[in-house]
């Protein structure tokens, strides 16, 4: 886990890792979010909606810039303030993500951060793009 | 720009981040007497300003701003320079 000080950001700095989209995710985030939508839980029904699989949920993969924030840019000392996030492609289970962020902003006065983060997939198409806000916390 | 100025200009950057489309500021407006100025959204409207104008604030030069109208009068201070 990093653990970037105030004095150690820079805007431009960048942080990017990869991770597999597996079936114990999409159950594990089905049962912590309650949504049961048959587009995320039934294989013919989200093939019959044009689908090649069931589709990842969208905040499932919103999870990851999470880990972005909290492990890797800052990391430890993170407080996330929030996330502007647009969907432009489904993903699905078996997925190799590419999740990445750039620091564009830092106000120094409440030592926020913001970053400009993508997720790709295995092809390099984004499926999402995403407005980071964070804080540095002193301890 | 004169501080009546700034403020319409401010106008529709807090209604965003206040989440109040009809908002009208004034050199009076504050945290206390304006819906929706918490801590958090503090933040937002300050890099916001930071944003809309260019400039860098310290944290010093704000703990001390009473109201809208001190903020402004920062604003162009900084704008200035």
């Amino acid at each position: 886990m990093n653990d970037y000080r105030w004095n150690d950001l820079a805007t431009g700095m960048a942080a990017q890792f990869e991770v597999e989209l597996s079936a114990e995710m999409m159950s594990g985030f089905a049962t912590i979010s309650g949504d049961v939508n048959p587009l995320h839980a039934d294989e013919e029904f989200a093939k019959a909606a044009g689908f090649p699989s069931r589709v990842a949920f969208g905040l499932l993969t919103t999870s990851f810039y999470s880990r972005l924030v909290g492990v890797y840019l800052p990391g430890k000392r993170a407080l996330l303030h929030g996330i502007d996030v647009e969907f432009r492609l489904p993903a699905y289970i078996g997925d190799r993500l590419s999740v990445s962020g750039e620091v564009v902003f830092l106000n120094e006065a409440y030592r926020r951060l913001e970053l400009k983060a993508r997720i790709r997939n295995q092809a390099g198409n984004v499926i999402s793009k995403a407005s980071i806000q964070a804080g540095l916390r002193e301890s | 720009m004169d501080n009546a100025l700034i403020i319409r200009d401010l106008e529709p950057i807090f209604a965003d981040i206040l989440d109040q489309s009809d908002l009208r500021l004034a050199p009076e407006s504050s945290a206390s007497n304006v819906e929706g100025w918490d801590s958090l959204a503090h933040i937002n409207l300050i890099v916001a300003i930071e944003k809309r104008y260019r400039i860098k604030f310290a944290l010093g030069e704000l703990q001390d701003l009473k109201n809208l109208g001190e903020m402004v009068i920062l604003i162009q201070r900084k704008t200035r320079s």
